[in-house]
């Protein structure tokens, strides 16, 4: 049951895609943003509520982690354009294929206070078979 | 264009780490809706700033769309309450894994239901992709389990 929704979470990604891409398509990128993050916090809000939970301040939180939704609009913004290109499919693949990269890099150095995982060079395999796929998603 | 959407799509992928990353921090000590809240804030304020330095306000029409494309906002917090029960559940090899299936399943079907036909090429790319994937999490998963053998 809990791999059956693992695999519902990916398929909720992909149909965010395609309603976010439409929205943008219809009205425009910026506005669609807006739009995008004004009906998801009126939902965060509405569960808020419901669950009568108030929102404080922690010092333990470091001060970069609250540009999260700062840093959140480009990946909206740039999902719209891929899905007005690319299509859904091959925007999510190239998408997964940067989080792999990104990944990689994060752990390799150990950015932003996450442990060292040093780069297995094994997984240069895995990401040319990666390519290839694009690469024929793409051209073809 | 295609070039600049290929490369904005990469990217996206990057940044999502990097947000994934803060949005847990914040969800780790203040819990996990009220670290979404100030995510989506955040979102607003910054989306409402490009939109009101890049959108000319008489250009705006929104009649004809349909309310469903309203919804994308919605489903963000779906995702991120569902993967969030799914990760102390499901480990990280079989979650990421499964996402990713997930995701370019359904991505395939929807471009079939888009462009009203079904790509061959996208489907033997999509295996392609998911193959690649399944071998590097697999050397991960390798990996850790020596680790966790070493440290016994």
């Amino acid at each position: 049951m809990n791999r059956l929704s693992s695999v519902l979470v990916g398929a909720l990604i992909a149909v965010m895609i395609l309603l976010n891409g439409t929205l943008a398509q219809a009205i425009g990128n910026y506005t669609a943003a807006v739009i995008i993050h004004l009906v998801g916090l009126i939902g965060i809000i509405i569960i808020l509520r419901v669950k009568k939970s108030r929102i404080k301040y922690y010092k333990s939180v470091p001060k970069y982690a609250y540009t999260a939704g700062l840093i959140g609009v480009m990946p909206i913004i740039f999902n719209n354009i891929g899905f007005n290109v690319l299509g859904v499919s091959l925007t999510l693949a190239l998408g997964m294929f940067g989080q792999s990269l990104a990944s990689i890099v994060v752990d390799h150095y150990g950015l932003l206070g996450m442990p060292v995982v040093k780069f297995n060079q094994k997984k240069i395999v895995g990401l040319g078979i990666i390519m290839v796929g694009m690469v024929i998603m793409t051209v073809f | 264009m295609l070039l600049f959407a290929i490369i904005t799509s990469t990217l996206t992928g990057a940044l999502i780490v990097i947000t994934r990353i803060f949005n847990f921090k914040m969800a780790d000590k203040m819990g996990l809706f009220e670290g979404a809240s100030i995510n989506y804030i955040g979102g607003l304020l910054g989306s409402m700033l490009l939109a009101l330095l890049l959108v000319r306000p008489s250009k705006l029409d929104f009649g004809g769309i349909p309310l469903w494309a309203y919804l994308g906002g919605l489903f963000g917090i779906a995702i991120v309450v569902l993967s969030s029960y799914l990760t102390k559940r499901v480990s990280s090899f079989y979650l990421t894994l499964l996402i990713f299936l997930g995701q370019l399943i359904t991505g395939i079907l929807l471009d079939w239901l888009v462009e009203g036909y079904l790509s061959i090429p996208k489907i033997i790319g999509g295996a392609l992709v998911l193959i690649g994937f399944i071998y590097n999490l697999y050397v991960d998963h390798i990996e850790e389990e020596n680790e966790r053998k070493q440290a016994a």
